[in-house]
């Protein structure tokens, strides 16, 4: 089965799970623009405490987050090089390359460090919320917005959850079936793309068009149930510690 | 007065092809009807036609007497549809989701949509799994949870096509044995199948489709003889009660 391996979502009872999703969503939001507005390296390094906290309290392994982002890490290496060389000022002695400056190499690190931080954000909303959780807030902010179909965008949203999986699981199978039929015997990359291309698109179509018919049948419509979500005062405390961390973070 | 009535009948596809042609079928409330027939009979848009997902040619479709092109809603709310491929029926991320799926659209309180999940995974035995993933589930059990999303409507009628196609032995009889439970609560059941083996001795009446007409319809007892002059295979023995899976 097809799975997304990245930025999975982890089924347990802990404070940050059982959240309001919207407050959460704001906290992550409030969380997220005070990582990308501080400066200075004192600011990153208690958001970096404050949020290694929230990780530990949702249940989610340090080892986790390390294999999640490994990939990333490269890419944050590769901004921390392409930094040190672009940004004027003092060389850095006794270097065998030349070029590499003092503040390229802050800045560099800096810009990682914020990367790192909303990649633990990113971890901590969906290691912690379900995608339909998800949707269902993404619906609730979208509903007193004019000319937007909340209840519409909210399952073009989960359709597209539930297909995706659906597409790689027959991407594969053709794939498969391809195979054992030699497809490995043609050269031409053009052709092999347009045999699986070609069939792989229509099935999509048909299977897209049979589950508006089951939507159908099951009188699909957009005046539905609302989602009911519940505030405790637990969430108003946490929205509470967020303003407060941010702030600080912010201002001093 | 019928439940179900179907008068002259017609499809006919973009494409020339006449996939139904003159039907007439009335069906009494707590009938158990298993509709056979080769591939491309017209079975399964037949069973399109009762909830109004193709419309007709010519004829129409009457439930309880009311054309249901006059409400379509309350057609799709009273005429529950399994399909053939569950997994194109599927639409919540979660199971519990996706059985609150219709409600929803009906638009019902939030707590009568819970208490109908509920009560519906109770009663097919899906509540261990109420937060899984439906692509994570067997194949029986996306077919019982397919069944659990029509059954949220609170159907008279439920039409399941090929219900066994792709079950192993156990998927079949958890879906058999749900078949046969609904009817004994009283509901109206139609299903679709070329599987006599599996379900006959639980049927009131077989019909037999050819090329979109209906050319056999009674009690099976009488017509098993005859099913193999439309290609359906007739299940070895004499005696229709041993037509089953169910012990
Ligand atoms: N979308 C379509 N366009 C054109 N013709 C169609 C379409 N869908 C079905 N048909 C044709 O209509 C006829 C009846 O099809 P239907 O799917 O009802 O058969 P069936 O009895 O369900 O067969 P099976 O046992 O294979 O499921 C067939 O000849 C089929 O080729
Ligand atoms: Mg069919």
């Amino acid at each position: 089965m097809a799975e997304l391996t990245l930025f999975h979502y982890i089924a347990k009872k802990t404070l940050i799970h059982g959240m309001d999703g919207r407050i959460k969503l704001i906290c992550m939001i409030l969380f997220t623009m005070a990582v990308g507005f501080s400066q200075k390296g004192l600011d990153l390094a208690v958001l970096t405490a404050v949020l290694l906290m929230v990780y530990m309290a949702a249940g989610l392994s340090i080892k986790r987050l390390m294999t999640e982002i490994r990939y990333f890490l490269v890419l944050i290496g590769i901004i921390v090089v392409a930094h040190s060389f672009t940004i004027p000022g003092t060389a850095i002695p006794g270097l065998p390359v030349q070029g590499m400056t003092w503040e390229g190499l802050r800045s560099g690190l800096l810009f990682g460090w914020r990367l790192m931080l909303m990649l633990i954000i990113g971890n901590i909303m969906t290691g912690t919320t379900s995608f339909s959780l998800f949707k269902n807030v993404v619906e609730w902010f979208l509903r007193p917005v004019p000319f937007i179909p909340a209840a519409r965008v909210a399952m073009m949203f989960s359709l597209t959850l539930v297909l995706i999986p659906a597409i790689f699981d027959q991407a594969s199978e053709m794939l498969d079936a391809q195979k054992a039929r030699c497809i490995d015997g043609r050269k031409n990359p053009i052709a092999r793309i347009s045999f699986l291309a070609g069939p792989l698109l229509f099935h999509t179509f048909m299977r897209a068009d049979e589950i508006v018919q089951a939507m159908e049948s099951r009188c699909y419509s957009e005046v539905r149930t609302p989602t009911a979500f519940q505030t405790t005062p637990t969430d108003w405390l946490l929205l509470g510690f967020t303003v407060a961390a941010c702030l600080m973070v912010l201002l001093i | 007065m019928a439940i179900l009535e179907i008068r002259h009948l017609t499809h006919i596809f973009p494409n020339g092809t006449i996939a139904l042609n003159d039907i007439n079928l009335s069906v009494e409330a707590g009938e158990f009807v298993v509709i056979a027939g080769a591939n491309g009979s017209g079975k399964t848009a037949l069973l399109r036609h009762l909830n109004g997902l193709l419309r007709p040619t010519s004829g129409e479709v009457l439930l309880e007497g009311v054309p249901i092109a006059k409400d379509l809603t309350r057609a799709r709310r009273k005429i529950g549809l399994i399909f053939q491929n569950s997994d194109n029926q599927i639409v919540g991320q979660t199971v519990s989701e996706d059985v609150a799926f219709g409600p929803e659209n009906l638009n019902l309180s939030r707590e009568e949509v819970d208490r109908l999940v509920k009560e519906i995974l109770e009663a097919v035995g899906l509540s261990d799994l109420a937060c899984r993933q439906p692509h994570t589930l067997s194949g029986g059990q996306k077919k019982r949870l397919a069944v659990a999303g029509v059954l949220a409507m609170r159907p008279q009628i439920i039409a399941f096509d090929e219900p066994f196609v792709a079950l192993d032995y156990q998927g079949v009889l958890q879906v058999l044995s749900q078949i046969v439970d609904l009817h004994r609560k009283g509901h109206t059941i139609l299903v679709v199948t070329h599987d006599l083996e599996k379900v006959l001795a639980h049927a009131t009446r077989l019909i037999i489709m050819e090329k979109g007409r209906i050319v056999r319809d009674g009690d099976p007892a009488r017509l098993i003889g005859d099913v193999e002059t439309y290609g359906i295979k007739k299940p070895s023995g004499e005696s229709v009660e041993t037509m089953t899976w169910l012990s």
